[in-house]
């Protein structure tokens, strides 16, 4: 058993346990630390598939500013200290249909044969990245630019317009 | 004049003109109205008048006018008009005291807010009548045949405010259906064995013994039953007198005169047909002779002038229908005879009766009495209808129930000739009953009964003339109007008979009237010696023989019942299943409705729950490209 | 050092990434909470990161593409988890919950 071996096992105990703590706490603080454990782990799993910047960016925007988002959502909302479920039959029909569809999945996977060979990346994978986006994916680059813009702006008009109407 | 007869089709078009005129102008009319239905009349009168004189003449020949219609799976089916020696008659006939009925009913009717209503009626009812009397096959008359009943329901509910009158409509309607269906029968039967609705192939068909006897029975007992629910024959004539709750000249024109005759036309029209079948002729005979004697004797006793009026027309229409049935040809012209004659005074009677009803405020005879001072004119005419019917000559109902009586005693049959003699005493004593009570001894009215004006009494008087003189036409000896009734039909049309028929039964008639004289008059006989000494049998009559709630208990109540439990199956059963499909779309929706409850995460829920069901079936299929 | 690392197969990335969406959609289909559900989803696009990004190593057409469009989905999610954020304050000033079952103005 090879050291990436036990890396990805760890890794992906941690990530599918923190998804499933998430899911399984009571407290909201609780799920959005538990879910920044699962995006840490997951940051893990794209350095043991050779992407780097993918890592790092996943450190950075989700366990960063995506949980401290959320933290701050929590915070600015009521929330009690115990959360409520849905009601016990969407909860069963909800259950019934995502194991349904794991099993599908699950058995798709099983299923299928993948071309067992494996990519190397020569190149540093930044620079790659670099050149890619500014070469083939430059108008989507762009495009992302101005949603983040758009989304920006968004996001203050949908927090700040009560605000005005209320004073 | 020699192109009048095929003019004749204008006859039933003025009325319908007059109608849609009025229709179209409604009530806005008021009485002009009544004028525009006089004219329209006067108009069909004066053809009609000219027409039948024509026809009158020696050797004119029947004049048919088919115009064709439709065809269907080959046969041909026919429109037109045709003037034989019958309906030229009857044309006069009922044109003449339809003009007299819409004048009368200018007086009758005077400050009725439904004034024109009342003449849009009668004028579609002139019209209908006309063209009954005017076709030439079967289709055609049930159509007319089915538009007078309709005008008959219309004119008898125009009173549609009181419950009686109203009950009323709908017995005539109903009970006169019932023989309507009998005739709807019988020419759907005719036109399946024949071939064809014109009275002249039907004819034909049966000469050439193209039907076996039993079709004709059966066919002729079909028509008859038609008969007897228009002419108020027994059993189905509970609707007669009943029908009286209609305005009287509605009274006179349809329940005396034209439309209740029109059973009786019919019978005469297809009187080949009967002629053919002597199974048929006897059931015409003894339900005549039955109705004849039955209906007066439930005339004795009534208290309403109408309904002894309406009784006595049922009595006389069986008087018309045992003539028909009982004497061959030559009853055929007595039954036609007296179908004219009592046309005239049983129209005269009714028209005098409304005019002492107009006065009097009343239809009980009995709140009547002493009208003679105060009434001279109506009183006259009223004497001179009740001598007519009793049948005291020379007046003309003399003549019709002579002929009447002859031809059945010429035929030889003694047990209806008795029926019908004991018929006339009945019907001299009840008229004159009705004329003492009404006329003679003192006043019960709390108020001086005024004479009716000029334009109600000017009708009564031509219909006076008329009662008295129309006998004339057809004497014993000098049977002008029988020869040529039955010009060119096949038959012995004179008869040797005794003299003494005459005088008895001319004696049974002033028996009658002494008795009723010596009753209600003199009051030297207790009016209730007979009633009190058997009761059973004044209430029997009183009753009208319980017939009304015989009927009640056996098809009414039975029906009742039926009809509640049809309706209950249609209410739980029927409407259940109808509820019970509402209710479960309704909850269907309802669950949709739930399930349409906003809540995204249900959505997101059955998105996901589609999507699964889909790769499953697309996976258990085989998927797109299998 | 590629052979060693090579000993994880691509279906168990495909397996952790499968895992982690269904989690991701049942907490997003029964939490009440509506910072949980924004929770549940990103979740949900980790699992799809995931799957990217072993197909930019494993899989018949390997390459680079894979990291960039889980670049872009991870841009994409940052934009959505601001304005979702955005949307739970402005309904909540509003409404006065961020219960997603209070949310029902869909029905009307």
């Amino acid at each position: 058993m090879s050291g990436e071996f036990i890396a990805f096992f760890i890794l992906s105990l941690f990530t599918i346990g923190g998804a499933v703590f998430m899911i399984s706490f009571t407290r909201v603080v609780h799920m959005v630390v538990s879910l920044a454990f699962t995006f840490l782990s997951i940051a893990g799993l794209y350095v043991l598939l050779e992407a780097e910047f993918v890592a790092v960016t996943q450190v950075i925007v989700y366990a960063g500013a995506v949980a401290i988002m959320m933290l701050f959502g929590i915070m600015l909302t009521p929330h009690r200290e115990q959360e409520e479920d849905a009601g016990r039959a969407q909860k069963v029909v909800a259950f019934i249909a995502v194991a349904a569809f794991f099993l599908i999945a699950f058995f798709i996977i099983q299923g299928t044969t993948w071309d067992p060979s494996v990519h190397h990346f020569t190149e540093d994978n930044t620079t790659m990245i670099g050149k890619t986006i500014f070469t083939q994916y430059v108008i989507p680059f762009e495009l992302v630019s101005v949603l983040l813009l758009v989304a920006l702006v968004g996001a203050i008009i949908l927090a700040k317009r009560e605000e005005n109407d209320s004073e | 004049m020699d192109q009048m007869v095929e003019n004749a089709w204008l006859i039933p078009l003025f009325p319908l003109a007059a109608f849609v005129i009025m229709v179209a102008f409604g009530r806005q009319l008021k009485t002009t109205a009544a004028y525009i239905g006089i004219l329209a009349t006067l108009a069909s009168f004066v053809l009609a008048l000219f027409t039948f004189l024509e026809r009158f003449q020696e050797g004119a020949e029947t004049f048919y006018q088919p115009v064709h219609w439709f065809s269907i799976a080959g046969f041909d089916v026919t429109m037109g008009y045709e003037v034989t020696q019958l309906n030229a008659l009857m044309l006069v006939i009922v044109s003449l005291v339809s003009m007299l009925v819409h004048i009368y009913s200018l007086g009758y009717m005077h400050g009725d807010d439904r004034l024109p209503v009342f003449y849009q009626y009668l004028a579609l009812f002139t019209f209908s009548m006309l063209g009954l009397v005017i076709s030439p096959n079967l289709l055609q008359l049930y159509i007319f045949w089915e538009l007078v009943g309709v005008c008959s329901f219309l004119l008898v509910g125009f009173y549609f405010y009181k419950p009686e009158a109203r009950a009323a409509a709908k017995k005539a309607f109903i009970v006169t259906r019932i023989g309507d269906v009998g005739l709807f029968i019988a020419i759907i039967l005719l036109f399946w064995w024949t071939g064809s609705f014109v009275y002249n192939d039907i004819f034909n068909a049966v000469e050439n013994g193209v039907l076996e006897p039993w079709q004709i029975t059966l066919a002729a007992i079909l028509i008859f039953i038609g008969a007897v629910g228009k002419s108020g024959q027994f059993p189905l004539h509970t609707w007669l007198p009943d029908a009286m709750e209609g305005p009287t000249p509605v009274s006179a024109l349809i329940h005396a005169a034209t439309m209740v005759a029109a059973g009786v036309y019919l019978v005469a029209a297809t009187f080949d047909l009967f002629a053919a079948s002597p199974t048929a002729l006897n059931v015409v005979a003894y339900i005549g002779g039955f109705t004849a004697i039955f209906a007066a004797s439930i005339g004795l006793t009534q208290r309403d002038i109408k309904r002894v009026l309406a009784y006595s027309t049922v009595s006389q229409l069986g008087y018309m229908m045992l003539a028909l049935g009982a004497a061959g040809l030559i009853g055929y012209a007595a039954g036609i005879f007296h179908l004219m004659t009592h046309a005239f005074f049983k129209a005269l009677l009714f028209l005098a009766a409304g005019s002492v009803i107009h006065a009097a405020h009343t239809q009980n005879i009995f709140e009547m009495g002493g009208m003679w001072k105060n009434m001279k004119v109506t009183g006259w005419l009223f004497l001179i209808g009740c001598l007519a019917i009793a049948g005291i000559p020379p007046f003309s109902g003399f003549w019709s129930k002579e002929e009447i009586l002859l031809s059945v005693y010429h035929a030889g049959r003694m047990d209806l000739f008795w029926i019908a003699v004991l018929a006339a005493f009945f019907t001299a004593f009840y008229m004159f009953r009705l004329f003492f009570v009404t006329f003679t001894g003192e006043s019960n009215l709390n108020h001086k009964p005024e004479e009716s004006p000029v334009v109600m009494t000017l009708p009564m008087i031509v219909l006076g003339v008329l009662a008295v003189v129309a006998g004339f036409i057809n004497t014993p000896w000098n049977p002008v109007l029988g020869e040529w009734l039955t010009y060119g039909m096949e038959g012995e049309l004179h008869v040797e008979a005794p003299a003494w028929i005459s005088v008895v039964t001319v004696l049974f008639s002033l028996a009658g009237i002494g008795l009723a004289w010596m009753m209600y008059n003199k009051k030297s006989l207790s009016r209730d010696w007979l009633s009190g000494r058997v009761p059973a049998l004044y209430q029997l009559s009183y009753n009208k023989y319980y017939i009304d709630e015989l009927y009640d208990t056996v098809f009414v109540r039975p029906l009742r019942g039926i009809g509640i439990i049809v309706n209950w199956i249609d209410d739980y059963v029927v409407d259940g299943a109808v509820r019970l499909t509402g209710r479960i779309t309704d909850s269907v929706a309802g669950l949709g409705a739930r399930m349409q409850n906003g809540q995204i995460q249900t959505y997101g829920l059955v998105t996901v729950v589609g999507l699964v069901l889909l790769i499953v079936g697309l996976t258990v299929a085989g998927g797109y490209y299998k | 050092m590629s052979e060693a690392l090579s000993q994880v197969p691509l279906t168990s990335y495909l397996l952790v990434g499968l895992i982690l969406f269904s989690v991701g959609l049942y907490g997003a289909l029964t939490k009440r909470n509506a910072v949980i559900v924004l929770l549940s989803i990103e979740l949900m696009l980790n699992a799809v990161n995931i799957n990217l990004v072993a197909f930019a190593k494993h899989g018949l057409y390997p390459g680079i593409t894979g990291q960039i469009f889980s670049l872009f989905t991870i841009t994409i999610a940052a934009a959505e988890v601001a304005v979702g954020v955005a949307i739970l304050m402005a309904l909540y000033r509003n409404r006065g919950t961020v219960q997603v079952d209070k949310m029902d103005l869909m029905k009307r």
